[in-house]
């Protein structure tokens, strides 16, 4: 089974507690088997009696899981307890054990081609994420970049690595990969973090740089943000626990931006389920939660605006709290580009 | 008698709390019972390693309020039920295992900060609130409530209130029962009642020290109003080595008794020296290793921190300099994570006795003789943690690399253990415990600790919960 990869991960974890205050969903739930602990114990449940990997209340319980590595990136020996819950996710599909809906999602995102238009070095690639409605996203970036190479048709193999079709990920991903080489471009420019991770790990492409686009916006000739008021900045878990990608903030400092950190500390996940983007069709109510927890915060905290890099996260704060006002990175720059 | 599963009754009692707190916060899924069946208790875990059915909850329900709380409890008392109540889960003595089923009551949704008070310096909040989310918000106002346990970022508020918990910084903020003010509680028959605003008067005994440490056996505690500090000018560690523990101990109790005010003190025995110390901060010595800290303005930091490396000095073997004070404060909760800290397959008890200062190294010398005498495939290891004017806490463990496979087995003998260990430190004057609570793990020796005052306790519990329905068979008291 591919959880057996993961046995040192399930031994710490399982009576493990030191994380538990940065269990995204947990926050929301109140739920103990929401931690990386709950989801360790199950596995070892089902380590040690295989029957229970066909338990309802197992696969649902790690379909909903968070993944926002907030946890992995506290672990003073990031033991990967996101590893841990991916195996799982794929033993499920590989013994059929799937839930209907969770098949069904993953059939969307199976047949998938990619095309490459326009002119330029770079190749950008907007899909944004699991809803593919934000054209603002990409308008904002060509504003700032316009001599690009656009890659487009859907998601890159992200989405169906998370549902755990791993086989069916690698055959978008090998046809994503054929895309990018036939446009002859090396660098290829992302705006969702979530493909940013993707590419640089189970979809990385010999000879290709992959750049998320605050990385691109760092070097364009734009002016000063400080004009736009107080910025509140809500990260992206893909940028920060997986990638440790800094340029969003350092992006923000450079354009002399008022910024302060959302939330109350530099470990919780605001994402609202970033991590593992399927959810927001999956499980709408635990993202509708995750926002209103955030919602809450920002509200008490008299939050004005909320810039992120993730689109993920614009789409489900919008959404769910439309109230809030939100920016995308890319927008920020787009609003102050010389 | 509870009901099955698949009963009328049963599906009465899951309406009747859905109606209560929403059919979204009852919960009779596997995954959640799972998790409600095991604690920081090394018994469940051993439990669940050898494949053994979980001793799971009937359900778990996680109320918002103390209203929702109290008509949960009013069920209870209906169907006469057992409610324990449930935080973190990570109290070490099994306190918050669901031993006869029944409701698990998971606090986590009473987590809202109600107000810091910046006139008086005080947070008032729901205690489900993880103490490191707690921490967080007080922080972002600026101040701080000093409670630092390894536990921070599991454990409640509420669940510190309910075992007498105490952080790294004890030793100047105090205990958290010397931390809080006031509280609400929803008595076992459904009551919300307030404890007095302020914890120094002579209006009759002090009930919020009577809820302090009972272990949700008298109630559930749902908000609490604690006090907090500005962030100090400056925290200055050093360390020492002493030849053994004994020289360290008489440098330690001379920090306290010469009323020097450190935030902390930490004194490692040889064989913890050896081990954690080595493991965690890379100093391979022979001999015991004292830590202790000063914060507050920088002058006053620097004035009592001369003081207190002069006393050390006089009988230290070697002087391991500010650096080795501020590692340690640096990895202080790297002891708690795996694999550092200590796991299964191994048998590990934290053997938490107090004592005075007369009276704390024959505690030591008295459990560690005990253990190694009838016990010789155990180690016995000792830190002392919390330090006061008049003596210290010693945090014992016990580690048996490889207990028995079979779990009766292994259990009995750390069971054992534990008998012969806690008996050895009640004899030698210490009380057990510090920190960590009385749970299901030393329930069977309150009578013996508290002689004929257990029958107070005994009274109170049955004044206040007439149907034993709040967490039976702990603390001592009646099971179901
Ligand atoms: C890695 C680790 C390190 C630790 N370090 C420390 C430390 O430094 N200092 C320390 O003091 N402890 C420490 N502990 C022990 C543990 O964190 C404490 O005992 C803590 O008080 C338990 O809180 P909890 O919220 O997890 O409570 P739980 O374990 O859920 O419950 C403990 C008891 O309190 C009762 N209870 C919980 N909430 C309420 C409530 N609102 N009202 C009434 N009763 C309630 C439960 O029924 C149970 O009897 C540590 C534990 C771990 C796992
Ligand atoms: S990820 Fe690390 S801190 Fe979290 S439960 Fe696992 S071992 Fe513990």
């Amino acid at each position: 089974m591919n959880m057996d990869k993961y046995l040192d991960v399930i031994n710490a974890c399982r009576f493990c507690f030191m994380c538990r205050h940065l269990a995204t969903l947990a926050a929301v739930t109140g739920k103990e088997a929401d931690t990386a602990r709950g989801h360790a114990l199950i596995a070892d449940r089902i380590r040690m009696d295989k029957t229970e990997l066909a338990n309802a209340d197992y696969i649902r319980t790690i379909y909903q899981a968070d993944l926002s590595g907030s946890c992995r990136k506290h672990c003073v020996s990031s033991y990967d307890e996101i590893g841990l819950k991916l195996a799982l996710r794929q033993d499920f599909v590989e013994a059929g054990l799937a839930p209907a809906a969770v098949s069904a999602l993953a059939k969307e995102f199976t047949d998938v081609q990619f095309k490459v238009s326009g002119n330029g070095d770079m190749l950008y690639y907007p899909h944004p994420c699991i809803e593919a409605h934000q054209p603002e996203i990409a308008q904002a970036f060509l504003s700032v970049v316009p001599n690009v190479k656009v890659i487009d048709g859907g998601d890159c193999g992200k989405v169906l690595k998370l549902l755990g079709f791993a086989k069916e990920s690698q055959a978008v991903a090998a046809r994503f990969q054929a895309a990018v080489k036939a446009s002859g471009c090396k660098t290829v420019v992302v705006s969702n973090p979530a493909a940013y991770d993707f590419l640089k790990s189970d979809g990385a492409m010999d000879g290709i740089t992959v750049l998320h686009s605050s990385e691109v916006l760092l070097n364009s000739n734009l002016g000063s943000a400080a004009k736009l008021g107080k910025l509140t900045f809500i990260n992206s878990d893909f940028l920060r626990n997986y990638q440790e990608c800094n340029a969003p903030m350092d992006l923000l400092a450079k354009l002399g931006c008022e910024v302060e950190r959302f939330g109350t500390n530099g470990e919780d996940s605001y994402a609202c389920g970033e991590g593992s983007m399927p959810g927001i069709r999956l499980f709408p109510e635990l993202t509708r939660k995750m926002v209103a927890h955030v919602a809450d915060m920002a509200k008490r905290f008299k939050v004005e605006t909320i810039v992120t890099p993730s689109p993920f996260v614009k789409h489900a704060l919008t959404t769910y709290a439309p109230e809030l006002k939100v920016l995308a990175i890319e927008e920020v720059a787009a609003a102050v580009k010389l | 008698m509870l009901p099955q599963r698949e009963s009328y009754s049963y599906e009465m009692i899951r309406s009747e709390l859905t109606w209560v707190v929403g059919d979204d916060h009852v919960q009779t899924d596997c995954s959640e019972k799972l998790a409600h069946s095991i604690d920081y208790y090394w018994v469940p875990e051993v439990w669940h390693d050898r494949g053994l059915k979980p001793q799971v909850p009937t359900f778990v329900v996680h109320p918002a309020s103390a209203e929702e709380v109290s008509k949960i409890l009013q069920i209870a008392n209906t169907y006469k039920i057992p409610v324990t109540p449930w935080g973190g889960g990570s109290g070490s003595q099994g306190g918050a295992l669901p031993m006869y089923g029944g409701i698990s009551l998971d606090t986590k949704r009473l987590n809202k900060v109600l107000e810091i008070d910046p006139v008086s310096m005080t947070v008032t909040a729901e205690t489900g609130i993880i103490m490191q989310q707690l921490e967080w918000e007080v922080e972002k106002a600026g101040y701080s409530t000093m409670h630092y346990p390894a536990s921070i970022g599991c454990a409640t508020l509420g669940g510190f209130i309910a075992h007498r918990g105490t952080g790294v910084l004890s030793t100047k903020y105090g205990k958290i029962e010397d931390m809080i003010m006031s509280m609400e509680v929803v008595t076992p028959t459904g009551e919300i009642i307030k404890t007095l605003p302020v914890p120094r008067h002579a209006s009759g005994p002090d009930l919020t020290q009577m809820f302090c440490g009972s272990e949700g056996t008298l109630g559930v505690v749902t908000k609490a109003t604690m006090k907090i500090h500005p962030i100090p000018a400056a925290r200055k560690f050093h360390a020492f080595l002493f030849e053994d523990m004994h020289g360290a101990m008489v440098a330690g109790a001379k920090l306290m008794t010469s009323r020097l005010q450190p935030c902390v003190i930490r004194l490692y025995d040889n064989a913890e020296t050896a081990k954690l110390i080595k493991r965690v901060l890379g100093i391979e010595r022979n001999g015991s290793y004292l830590v202790f800290g000063f914060d507050g303005e920088e002058a006053i930091v620097d004035l009592q921190m001369k003081k207190a490396v002069e006393i050390c000095k006089e009988t230290a073997i070697e002087d391991l300099g500010t650096d080795m004070g501020q590692a340690w404060w640096d990895h202080r909760y790297k002891f708690f994570y795996p694999p550092y800290m200590f796991q299964l397959p191994q048998a590990f008890g934290t053997l938490d006795t107090v004592a005075t200062f007369a009276n704390i190294e024959n505690v030591y010398w008295g459990m560690k003789n005990a253990v190694k005498e009838q016990f010789p495939q155990a180690t016995f290891i000792g830190h002392f943690s919390h330090w006061y004017d008049w003596g210290c806490m010693l945090y014992a463990r016990f580690i048996i690399d490889n207990p028995p496979q079979d779990a009766a087995e292994a259990i009995a003998l750390y069971n054992r253990i534990w008998d012969v260990a806690i008996r050895a430190a009640i004899k030698n004057g210490g009380v057990i415990n510090e920190h960590h609570g009385v749970g299901l793990k030393l329930g069977r020796i309150m009578k013996d600790l508290y002689g004929p005052a257990f029958n107070v306790l005994e009274g109170i519990k049955k004044t206040l919960d007439p149907n034993n329905i709040m967490n039976p068979g702990k603390m001592g008291f009646q099971g179901v």
